[in-house]
């Protein structure tokens, strides 16, 4: 099987299947980073299409410096952050409304339905430096990876989990302990 | 051992920043809970990006036109690039095979319609001038 760089190389000349390639390898984890992060769907498949376009485009992507996919979430959080500058107020607000919608209604008994609806709205409560370390995370990405996007030491990367896993383990404590 | 003990575990479970001993702990109650094991995949299938939605196909199809007009060669490049492929072992051997053939049959070829042409061209009766056999006393 090709590599990603392999594959990045090829489609930075015009081969469209290679580049159909990294669409299918990357289009669900990327989305899945991005989608949570930002108020709607259309904003989401804005940063998607830049992001992607720009991982391509762009003279700084060096693998000496990184992975393919490193570089693509790394540019991808760069275009989440600036987006999120822009929208200001407003996103916070709609984050805040997605939070208050995803808590569990009477008709919603099922245990772990509760308990997703639950890490949902955790999720969205969590501070910016500890949800880039979920997103990340949960986009398969090895903590090396998360401190070469973040362009931090691995010992932040680290401790910034642990405060991650414990802030949900908390907010998931009242469903937990059912 | 009370599923609540282990299921305020699942998290840090799926992170992997739990302890060694809660770890052990917690997977050999997997094994036995079938209730919590439940609760463990959904909340690993809610984390995981794996199986997560995908951007709709008009965005994909917007994205690899992008690609295309950015990146696609020119129609020089692509010549270019054509006649510098790789070719296969197999027919590099055969394109071998064939211009070896050529070359070895290409003289006796030649020769043969070479010598056809000169034998034909001695044969051939000069009409321009008169022999003996052609002038006619009147």
């Amino acid at each position: 099987m090709d590599t990603d760089e392999l594959l990045y190389q090829r489609a930075k000349q015009g081969d469209l299947p290679a580049f159909d390639e990294l669409y299918t390898r990357y289009a669900a984890r990327l989305f899945g980073f991005v989608r949570p992060q930002v108020g709607s769907r259309a904003d989401a498949e804005d940063i998607f299409h830049e992001t992607f376009l720009r991982t391509l485009e762009s003279a700084e992507v060096r693998f000496d410096r990184g992975s393919f996919r490193t570089w693509l979430f790394r540019i991808a959080r760069n275009a989440v952050l600036n987006r999120a500058r822009g929208a200001g107020r407003a996103a916070n607000a709609f984050v805040q409304l997605r939070a208050q919608d995803a808590v569990p209604t009477a008709d919603e008994q099922i245990a772990h339905g509760e308990m997703m609806n639950a890490l949902s709205v955790a999720i969205q409560k969590l501070p910016l430096a500890l949800s880039e370390v979920y997103h990340l995370r949960s986009s398969g990405l090895s903590y090396e990876e998360i401190a070469t996007i973040l362009d931090a030491p691995m010992g932040t990367v680290k401790s910034r989990m642990h405060q991650m896993v414990n802030v949900l383990r908390e907010e998931l404590k009242p469903w937990t302990a059912r | 051992m009370d599923c609540s003990l282990v299921r305020i575990d699942l998290i840090a479970y799926q992170f992997a920043t739990i302890a060694d001993d809660d770890r052990a702990r917690l997977e050999a109650h997997l094994v036995e809970c079938t209730t919590c094991l439940k609760i463990y995949l959904a909340l690993k299938g809610a984390v995981d990006r794996g199986d997560g939605e995908l951007p709709s196909e008009a965005t994909r199809l917007a994205l690899r036109g992008a690609v295309e007009a950015r990146f696609r060669p020119t129609l020089r490049r692509r010549a270019g690039r054509w006649l510098t492929r790789p070719v296969p072992l197999y027919q590099s051997m055969c394109l071998v095979a064939g211009l070896a053939l050529a070359a070895a049959v290409a003289p006796a070829l030649g020769q043969a319609l070479w010598g056809s042409t000169q034998s034909h061209s001695t044969e051939r009766v000069d009409t321009s001038r008169p022999t003996a056999e052609s002038v006619t006393i009147y």
